[in-house]
């Protein structure tokens, strides 16, 4: 049995995600208690920049690099890991809660017959290396802490933003790259495209600042004072159940119980009732901002500042005065 | 076209109690409701008197998911700026059966509901009735979206706007000056919490309302209604009163006002509202009621027009309770005869008529002309603030007899033409 | 086609959950068929109206069979109940397990889950029963098209910022999300036949099962204790009149929050 914590490392276009290196940061912290070594897990095709930009953040990374690999699929990735995790039995092994870690962990942790905690907004391990994780469930109308029986590792996928990223972890990996034979038969699924949406914001989920609009914004020609407010703060646009049903805008945005669950540092609501349903969906986030006309809409209980207004009147007069601030300190 | 026996529309407290007094009979009956489930779009002020309805539907109450049995009534008189309560508790009403529970809507249908399912009652959400279907003269079905279904009897318990009634002919279109807006929210508190601030012992509950200057002189009233874990606090305002009002203001706000007053605001402090809702009442009296029986159809409940509004408490949900028994009971005899037809279904009206529900609503029949008279809203409570608070005023200056200084002011008030015509009609109720 | 659907009665997202103990909920009995089943259950019967064939609904639930009964109601064909009572507290994997074991031997070109089930929030079962069937698996779909022919489907999948087109071989395993269609209302008609539908129930001996490789003591991750959701101050109103509210928010943004 390896005593390693153990990270699975996203990469887009030869760049490793944010996810990953708040996970590598908060690995890093937990071996301070635990002693143990930080590994990344770098797969794909194609690698030295992703390589690169891992180094400051863990003790190893361990290369594993094939043509099958790129673009992801389970199955390749699944074949490639099994035999690394059945050798080694790091401690601890943990991937975002994100479109892959979701998709491979499960098959993983039952391969392995191991135990998996998805979608985790808290992590902590006690000097033995056993990891507690804390989960919302019901859609975040309570948290389970939850630990692990004996078996190895201990897997869990990890919200957006559950830890800081750290940019001084003085760490310079040591890397090795290992063989690896896949089965091309063995890979069933292929991937013939990746439609990307667009624009330039990120994903909802992955965003620091969303701002969203409901159905007071009335119709989909008005997203674009959101839009507006969204380019000063570099935020991601997120909306409602009853907007995207309106057909104003992609279900790709959408907040709540049927759609994302979001961990944003800030969240501004503007014309959103407040359904249970859509409040789920921002329970982690840090900071949440209401706009609404109604004095009694819902959506009050649940913000840290609130404005009973017209968002026509709010929402272009907010990007004003973020406007003129932001360019008085350059 | 398919067929059932009894086709409910709208699985409110009334659908639901005529679906359960026929669960018995071996016919097929079927339980139209609209919304997500029984008891999602329903709603009411929250207290049930139980007694009335142990006649007609003795046995299953042991189960139900009341909130609180209610051992303290109070009244609350508001003038602006003060206000004069007055508490009622009595060792009767902590004696079993208790006679009235608070209640949430949401729980309490869809408890019933699934009680009513498990005895053989099919009921279906999510399905709202479109229309009604005839042949000659007699209804024989519904539509709903893109079925027909054909019944003997159709049952309209679909609330206060029923458009069911109104579709067969049974009522006239909305007249505003027979109905009163309601708004309501409920307000979650631990039961500790609740209990200590209305000096409550445990599962007690305190039904408190309150009349004058909340509604700022409109008929109409407040209430407050402890449940089990949340308290429903509401406003109830005639619709008529509020039409002849200029500006337009926003009622929904006045119960932001209400929960400001420091009588409200000690009470609901810390807690979070955790729904919202407004709906119609009946305001119209035994003399605005539609026709209640037709060829094929019978009505029950709010959709009848059986509810009362006595000055500060509302009854409707023992009618709906009632209503909806005795019309099972008709459609059971009528099926004995094998004939749904007007004259046999009258019998539903009679039932009614030596039923508690049309004598009080004779006895209280005077009542919606004497809520027309805004002093009651406005003079007369604002009137008893002034008194008891003079009564208990202590100032700079020595304190002036009682009798002389106040009693002779409030003569002034109360002796004169229009009190006096008020008072005539208060002996009437 | 012969297609198996996974099926969950889950807990409202109106239903209140308490806690009642470190590890005990207590939640109100509010239950409704899981969304994201209902999604399964329409595209199962887009597919059989397309190319004949069979849909059954499945459950693992000792208690429940609501959701069998709105798979009926919908048009599904046949509904399996897998009630034991030692099912009682288990894990997704668990459940994968009794799933695998009674779909092992039996023909079928497609299986289709839920993305995640509304209460424990996991999105487990599905892809782990694939892993234990060995089956390719397509987590979160958004598109669907098979060709029946070659054996294979074409399926998009949401990703972070965008969509994944594949192929797939069938048999195959598919999770779904919500915008692959929208489920229908079942008719009235047949909700009352399905009240009234057989249902055939399964227990884990008769799927060889050991009561052991169930419920708690299959556990791998437990639960120690339930917490309530973090909770947030009370809100603050900004009062003023606009614009000086707009300036407010911006500066407690910027003092108080410290977030922009
Ligand atoms: C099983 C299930 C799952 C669901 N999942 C989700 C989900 O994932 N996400 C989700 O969001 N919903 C979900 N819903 C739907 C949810 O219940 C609500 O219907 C939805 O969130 C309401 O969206 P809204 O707030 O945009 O619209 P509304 O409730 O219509 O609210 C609009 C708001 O805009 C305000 N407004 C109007 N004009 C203005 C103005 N000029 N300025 C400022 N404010 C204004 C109004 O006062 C109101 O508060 C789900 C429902 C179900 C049954
Ligand atoms: C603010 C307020 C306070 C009140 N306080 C009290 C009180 O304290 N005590 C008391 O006894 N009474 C009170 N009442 C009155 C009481 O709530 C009503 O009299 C009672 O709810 C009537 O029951 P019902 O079953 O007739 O109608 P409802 O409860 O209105 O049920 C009608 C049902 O029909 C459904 N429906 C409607 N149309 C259709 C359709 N086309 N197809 C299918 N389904 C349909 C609806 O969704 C609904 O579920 C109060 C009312 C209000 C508004
Ligand atoms: N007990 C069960 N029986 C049948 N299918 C289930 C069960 N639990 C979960 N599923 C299926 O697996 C999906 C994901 O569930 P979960 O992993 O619990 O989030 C659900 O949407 C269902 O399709």
């Amino acid at each position: 049995m390896s005593n390693e914590i153990w990270v699975l490392a996203e990469h887009q276009d030869g760049k490793v995600k944010g996810i990953t290196f708040e996970l590598l940061s908060g690995g890093v912290e937990f071996s301070k208690k635990t002693g143990q070594k930080v590994a990344a897990l770098l797969l794909g095709y194609g690698l030295e920049e992703a390589t690169k930009g891992l180094l400051p953040f863990a003790d190893k990374i361990y290369l594993l690099e094939h043509p099958l690999l790129s673009p992801y699929t389970s199955d390749a990735y699944e074949s490639a890991l099994l035999p690394l995790l059945k050798d080694h039995q790091p401690s601890i092994f943990l991937g975002g809660a994100t479109s892959i870690g979701k998709d491979l962990f499960p098959r993983l942790a039952m391969r392995l017959e191991t135990g998996y905690t998805p979608d985790c907004t808290e992590l902590s391990v006690d000097e033995e290396g056993r990891l507690t994780a804390k989960r919302p469930l019901f859609g975040g109308k309570v948290f389970a802490e939850m630990v692990f029986s004996g078996a190895r590792p201990q897997m869990a996928t990890v919200r957006n933003h559950t830890f800081l990223i750290h940019e001084n972890l003085g760490k310079s990996a040591e890397v090795l790259s290992l063989p690896i034979q896949l089965d091309p038969s063995s890979i069933k699924k292929k991937v013939i495209k990746v439609e990307k949406s667009p624009g330039e914001r990120v994903d909802i989920t992955e965003a620091d600042i969303v701002v969203a609009a409901g159905r007071g914004i009335k119709g989909p020609e008005n997203f674009k004072i959101i839009e507006e407010l969204a380019n000063v703060l570099n935020a991601s646009v997120g909306t409602t159940r009853a907007v995207v049903d309106e057909g104003w805008r992609d279900l790709k945005d959408q907040i709540g119980k049927s759609g994302k669950n979001i961990s944003a540092r800030l969240y501004m609501a503007f014309g959103i009732s407040g359904a249970i349903h859509h409040v789920l969906g921002i329970g982690t986030c840090k900071t949440i901002v209401a706009v609404d006309t109604d004095p009694n809409a819902l959506i009050f209980n649940y913000a840290d500042y609130g404005i009973v207004g017209d968002l026509f009147q709010i929402v272009p007069a907010l990007t004003e005065e973020l406007k003129k601030i932001l360019a008085s300190e350059g | 076209m398919d067929k059932v026996d009894v086709i409910i529309v709208g699985g409110g407290l009334a659908g639901l109690s005529c679906a359960y007094e026929l669960s018995d009979s071996g016919m097929t009956v079927l339980v139209l409701e609209r919304g997500d489930f029984s008891g999602s779009k329903n709603v009411t002020g929250g207290r049930l008197y139980l007694r009335p309805i142990l006649n007609y539907l003795p046995e299953i109450w042991k189960g139900a998911p009341f909130e609180r049995h209610v051992t303290k009534e109070r009244i609350t008189f508001m003038g602006r700026g003060s206000s004069t309560t007055f508490e009622l508790y009595s060792d009767r009403f902590n004696e079993e059966p208790y006679p009235s529970y608070t209640l949430l809507r949401a729980k309490f249908d869809r408890w019933f509901s699934d009680l009513v399912s498990e005895k053989g009652v099919f009921v279906i959400p999510q399905k709202r009735v479109d229309d009604l279907i005839r042949e000659g003269g007699k209804i024989i079905g519904i539509r709903s979206g893109e079925e027909e279904i054909g019944a003997d009897c159709v049952v309209a318990a679909d609330g206060i706007l029923s458009f069911v009634a109104e579709k067969a002919g049974l009522r006239p279109p909305f007249q505003p000056k027979h109905f009163a807006v309601g708004f309501k929210e409920v307000i979650q508190l631990d039961s500790k919490t609740i209990e200590d601030r209305f000096g409550l012992e445990e599962g007690e509950g305190a039904a408190q309302l309150f009349i004058g200057s909340i509604t700022k002189g409109r008929m109409g009233g407040g209430f407050l209604y402890t449940n089990r874990e949340s308290l429903s606090l509401g406003l109830v305002i005639g619709i008529e009163s509020l039409n002849t009002m200029e500006p337009r203001e926003e009622i929904y706000k006045w119960l932001d006002e209400f929960k400001e007053r420091p009588e409200i605001k000690n009470l609901v402090r810390g807690g979070e509202t955790i729904e919202y809702s407004a709906h119609l009442l009946t305001e119209g009296g035994i003399h605005h009621r539609p026709k209640v029986f037709t060829d094929g159809m019978l009505v029950v409940g709010d959709a009848a027009g059986l509810g009362l509004n006595m000055l500060v408490t509302v009854r409707g949900m023992e009618y709906a309770i009632v209503s909806g028994v005795l019309a099972g009971r008709t459609i059971k005899r009528a099926k004995e005869r094998n004939d749904f037809s007007a004259s046999s279904l009258s019998e539903y009206e009679r039932l009614l008529n030596e039923s508690f529900i049309l004598q009080e609503m004779k006895n209280f029949q005077y009542v919606p002309s004497l809520l027309s008279n805004q002093r009651l809203f406005s003079k007369y409570p604002q009137l008893i603030c002034d008194v008891f608070e003079r009564v208990m005023w202590v100032d700079e200056e020595p304190k002036g007899r009682i009798y002389q200084t106040k009693i002779g002011e409030l003569k002034r008030h109360l002796f004169n033409w229009e009190t006096f015509k008020d008072w005539l009609q208060f002996r009437k109720i | 086609m012969e297609i198996f659907v996974l099926v969950k009665q889950v807990p409202d997202p109106e239903a209140t959950v308490k806690i009642k103990t470190d590890t005990e909920l207590e939640i109100e009995n509010k239950y409704f068929t899981n969304f994201f089943d209902e999604i399964a259950i329409e595209e199962a019967l887009r597919l059989k109206e397309k190319f004949g064939g069979k849909v059954t609904v499945l459950t693992a639930d000792p208690k429940r069979v609501d959701a069998l009964r709105r798979g009926i109601s919908m048009g599904a064909d046949e509904a399996i109940q897998i009630a034991d009572p030692a099912l009682e507290g288990s894990d997704p994997f668990a459940i994968a397990r009794v799933l695998a074991a009674y779909l092992k031997d039996k023909p079928f070109d497609l299986i289709l889950a839920g993305r995640q089930a509304m209460d424990d929030d996991s999105g487990i079962v599905g892809i782990a029963l694939a892993e234990a069937l060995n089956l390719p698996h397509v987590h979160s779909i958004i598109g669907l098209e098979v060709d029946i022919s070659r054996k294979e489907a074409k399926v998009i999948r949401e990703v972070e910022n965008g969509k994944e087109h594949l192929i797939c071989p069938l048999p195959a395993l598919f999770t779904c999300q919500k915008g692959l269609n929208t489920p229908r209302i079942p008719l009235v008609m047949n909700v009352m036949k399905a009240m009234k539908a057989q249902i055939k129930k399964l227990d884990l001996v008769s799927l060889g099962i050991e009561a052991s490789k169930v419920g708690s003591p299959a556990i791998q991750a437990k639960v120690i204790r339930y917490l309530p959701p973090p909770k947030r101050p009370p809100v603050k109103m900004i009062k003023e009149e606009f614009p000086d509210n707009v300036r407010t928010l911006v500066r407690l943004l910027r003092e108080d929050a410290k977030v922009i």
